[in-house]
């Protein structure tokens, strides 16, 4: 499409020249998945900003030099994202695998094993033991004598029997008290590394973003820098600088020709938001409660959106009722994520949230409501755009 | 390779619900033998050699119960305690992880403040430069941005410590489970000593229930001694 625009040859090659330098920095960003260290984008860090000096300073009354400098920016700049998103993506994937173990139930012993007569059958064989005891102990005959000493020994073990088995008791008990607070611990720490989870996709989606804005900027102060140079805008023609702006335009804005503006004050184009989504049949992305279908609609109007989702979960442990649905509506924020208020059929109420995800047609859903017994309460899923 | 470990142990593991199921079934096997041993005994002569092949019956299946339970308790715990480490595996990389998160709050610190400087230099050329008044506004939507990811970087450094001290306390449940099972386990086999302890004494009144009448086949013992 920029092709299309291009005012003269040097600027095709300039663009040429970019797109390939970017692509070869971007294969070799690839390559380096898996193998990522922090180390390594902080070097791409580093080097994007000593390729980048002074550029915004020089920009003002600069020429040929400042539009290459822009463009080796842009194409450090990709490196440096490339390389991030490989070593975000990595450390996102370890965490989620080595974090796995804290989703499944401990191992705990059955409290039915040992059958519960066993302390009252030796309680038995005691009085038992101890009546005949009681019935011998005046008999002065030796033979009557040696089977009280016998009976005698036989109570000794059952007495020390009886108590090893109260002792055992005691011990299965505090297993089972053990395990419960284990459990209860680990459904705790399962919980918190869930929302280190939501936020980690976050940061994900937010580094998408940027990594966009980042070659749109380039591009757009490459071609500011080439473009006839315009008078200085007068302090009152000159946009505030809080003054909000779609970024889904392409066309740049210039003192003449003012940027088309939209009365949305969001950093990335509406459309990210707005239209119909649906979960995917295959390869969903999600955290907890599994999808079975889910349908959003969003609509903006005048910078306010409202929409509704509806959707079909496998029900988790505890729930019943598979269904979710919803409306919301809200301002839209100058925030990458738009939060907004729902309210649910069943009356309840809670919060969503609208994050881009890492492409165009990718949306992330997270929302979470009141609790109540035998409802799902929260989702965290990515949307395909319809 | 702590995965692979665990894979390869879960393949090794012996399966729980199967022992259960014999340690179930030997403990009625034994109750149903243990509880009217007495009454069986009582109908009998002292010296009748069904007294002491009564009393060897029931021991033989107290043994063996008492031998599935050590099985069962032997192979939750081998389980269990390889729960915990991993548990202690997760808590090591997760304090490291810990650590990498706040580093990444520090490079968003840093981001922050080199795009706000790009901003305020690029403000300067606006002044001589109108047509970089585009990319000005396309600079702040990008600092706002890094903002909100610095943000997010900030909460992911609560949430990661928080997680962390969680774990902890997770690690310490699970090595006190780990010590309510070994008690378990040890009570068990004290147990298993006394019932054995327990039908020897009772095999010893037995004798000399037939000793001291001289009723019935002479040599029980030998009798016994074959068996």
């Amino acid at each position: 499409m920029r092709k299309l625009d291009l005012p003269n040859p040097r600027k095709a090659a300039r663009v040429a020249s970019g797109a390939l330098l970017t692509a070869a920095l971007f294969c070799g960003a690839a390559g380096l998945i898996g193998q990522t260290s922090r180390d390594q984008y902080r070097q791409a860090y580093n080097l994007w900003q000593q390729v980048q000096a002074n550029l915004e300073r020089d920009a003002g009354n600069g020429g040929a030099p400042q539009v290459a400098q822009a463009d080796r920016s842009a194409s450090a700049a990709a490196s440096f994202e490339a390389t991030r998103a490989a070593y975000v993506k990595s450390a996102s994937d370890d965490a989620v695998r080595r974090r796995s173990i804290l989703q499944n139930a401990t191992t705990r012993t059955s409290p039915d094993l040992v059958p519960p007569a066993v302390a009252s059958l030796a309680a038995g064989e005691l009085l038992t033991v101890n009546k005949a005891i009681a019935k011998f102990t005046a008999d002065k005959d030796p033979g009557i004598q040696e089977l009280r000493q016998s009976l005698e020994r036989e109570r000794v073990a059952l007495v020390a029997l009886s108590n090893t088995i109260q002792t055992r008791q005691g011990t299965v008990a505090a297993t089972a008290q053990a395990s419960v607070a284990l459990e209860q611990a680990r459904a705790k720490a399962a919980e918190a590394f869930g929302d280190q989870a939501s936020q980690l996709s976050r940061n994900a989606a937010l580094l998408e973003m940027e990594r966009a804005a980042w070659a749109d900027y380039y591009s757009k102060l490459a071609d500011a820098i080439q473009n006839a140079n315009p008078p200085a805008p007068s302090p009152a023609s000159a946009a505030p600088a809080v003054s909000p702006v779609d970024i889904s335009t392409n066309a740049a804005p210039t003192a003449s020709a003012p940027a088309p503006r939209s009365n949305s004050v969001s950093p990335v184009p509406l459309v990210r938001y707005v239209g119909e989504w649906t979960f995917p049949v295959v390869n969903g992305t999600f955290h907890g409660a599994t999808p079975v279908s889910v349908a959003l609609a969003v609509r903006e109007n005048n910078g306010h959106a409202e929409g509704t989702l509806s959707g079909r979960f496998q029900p988790p442990p505890g729930v019943t009722d598979p269904l979710v649905q919803f409306t919301f509506e809200g301002e839209i924020a100058a925030t990458p994520t738009q939060r907004f208020t729902l309210k649910a059929n069943d009356g309840r109420s809670g919060v969503v949230e609208l994050i881009p995800g890492p492409a165009f047609n990718l949306l992330e859903v997270n929302f979470q409501m009141d609790l109540r017994p035998n409802k799902i309460r929260s989702g965290n899923f990515i949307l395909v755009k319809k | 390779m702590l995965f692979l470990c665990g894979a390869v142990r879960a393949q090794n593991a012996p399966d729980l619900a199967a022992l259960e199921q014999t340690e179930q079934k030997r403990s009625l096997e034994w109750e149903a033998l243990a509880k009217d041993m007495n009454d069986r005994m009582a109908r009998m002569l002292p010296c009748d050699p069904r007294a002491m092949a009564a009393v060897n019956e029931v021991s033989r299946a107290s043994d063996a119960w008492l031998e599935s339970l050590a099985d069962y308790l032997r192979a939750a715990s081998a389980k269990a305690f390889a729960e915990t480490a991993d548990a202690k595996n997760l808590l090591n990389i997760e304090e490291r992880a810990a650590v990498e998160v706040t580093l990444e709050r520090a490079d968003a610190g840093q981001e922050q403040t080199a795009v706000d400087t790009q901003s305020d230099a690029l403000a300067q050329s606006v002044k001589q430069r109108a047509s970089l008044e585009g990319p000005q506004k396309l600079l702040m939507e990008i600092a706002a941005m890094v903002r909100e990811r610095a943000t997010v970087a900030e909460q992911r450094t609560i949430s990661a410590d928080a997680a962390v001290a969680l774990l902890r306390e997770l690690v310490a449940k699970f090595e006190a489970r780990d010590t309510a099972l070994r008690e378990e386990f040890a009570a068990s086999e004290a147990e298993r000593a006394r019932w054995s302890g327990y039908y020897a004494a009772r095999r010893a009144r037995a004798q000399i229930e037939c000793s001291i009448t001289q009723i019935g086949t002479p040599a029980p013992k030998g009798r016994q001694g074959k068996r």
